[in-house]
């Protein structure tokens, strides 16, 4: 989250002090300036939690994006130096045995930086079920919002429809492929069914 | 080959094109959901599609459910976050050849990919 975003998450007045400010106990007597604002209800304040998390989820994305770019870089010039090398082993003044030797380690070290950055990027995922995990407690929040909202006869409920939503995040895997085994045995067993009936 | 990918989420259809781009698939098209699927998949070439679940406008089940009112033979691999077996029964039961569960190794993304493909 950059400081711009941070400013406007401000201003928003989620993060005030919900006593009078200093101003106000200097000038007690003077009319306020403009009408006061009603007090700030709970469903004030969930819908001000959903607007925060939604906004986490967008700039965690963005940033998680900008990662993957550099992780890009990386690799792309990594395979130039690969390219490069490559010709230089060609030439006829790298044929000595030495020579030989320390090219043929930069091409290893080379591949092991490559794995290590495709390695990085699969882990980027930890970001889509982040994003999922928040999305299901966004779910959670909105109701109660919502129900709040019903119960004071006052305010707006939720905007539209939002993504469909995973109905469980505790059966999510934070391991990649801890799930695999329980997957594959339930389509295993599903492909049994079809084929006996 | 051209491959269909079907997410909402940026990231994810970033891994798996890498993926695919590293077991030598590089036709790839993407949507950020199921409706934005069908009209790619509307413009023809599409030789099998990988979508995830939970999505906006129109979610995965739904899309495979279209999708295989019109095209019962394009295969389809789920990938998702959405682990317990009600919901992989339900996808399979829409139409999806195979699941596989967020996160995912690039080697099981092969391996699914490739025993789609036959």
């Amino acid at each position: 989250m950059d400081q711009s975003e941070i400013d406007a998450l401000l201003n928003t007045g989620a993060n005030k002090p919900a006593g009078k400010s200093k101003k106000a106990k200097e000038t007690p007597s003077e009319p306020p300036a403009v009408a006061p604002k009603p007090a700030e209800t709970k469903a004030d304040r969930d819908g001000q939690v959903i607007s925060e998390i939604d906004a986490v989820t967008a700039v965690t994305e963005r940033e998680t994006n900008k990662v993957m770019d550099q992780l890009d870089l990386i690799s792309q010039l990594i395979a130039k130096q690969q390219d490069l090398v490559t010709r230089v082993m060609e030439q006829p003044d790298a044929q000595t045995e030495g020579v030989k030797q320390a090219l043929h380690e930069i091409m290893t070290s080379g591949k092991t930086i490559q794995d290590k950055v495709y390695e990085a990027m699969d882990l980027m995922q930890f970001q889509d079920i982040t994003r999922q995990k928040l999305e299901r407690i966004v779910f959670h929040l909105r109701q109660i919002h919502d129900y709040i909202i019903e119960l004071l006869g006052t305010g707006l409920k939720s905007e539209g429809e939002r993504a469909n939503i995973s109905r469980t995040i505790a059966q999510t895997g934070t391991t990649p492929d801890e799930k695999r085994t329980h997957a594959d045995s339930v389509v295993e067993e599903f492909k049994r069914s079809q084929q006996k009936g | 080959m051209k491959i269909l990918i079907v997410d909402d989420s940026s990231t994810m259809r970033r891994i798996i094109i890498n993926t695919l781009s590293r077991i030598g698939y590089s036709d790839v098209i993407e949507a950020e959901h199921g409706k934005a699927g069908l009209e790619k998949l509307g413009q023809g070439g599409v030789e099998m599609i990988i979508t995830d679940w939970n999505m906006p406008e129109m979610d995965g089940l739904e899309f495979v459910t279209v999708v295989r009112g019109s095209n019962p033979s394009i295969p389809i691999l789920m990938v998702t976050t959405n682990a317990a077996k009600e919901d992989i029964v339900a996808a399979l039961q829409a139409g999806v050849n195979n699941y596989v569960v967020k996160p995912f190794t690039p080697d099981t993304l092969k391996e699914k990919i490739e025993s789609l493909l036959g």
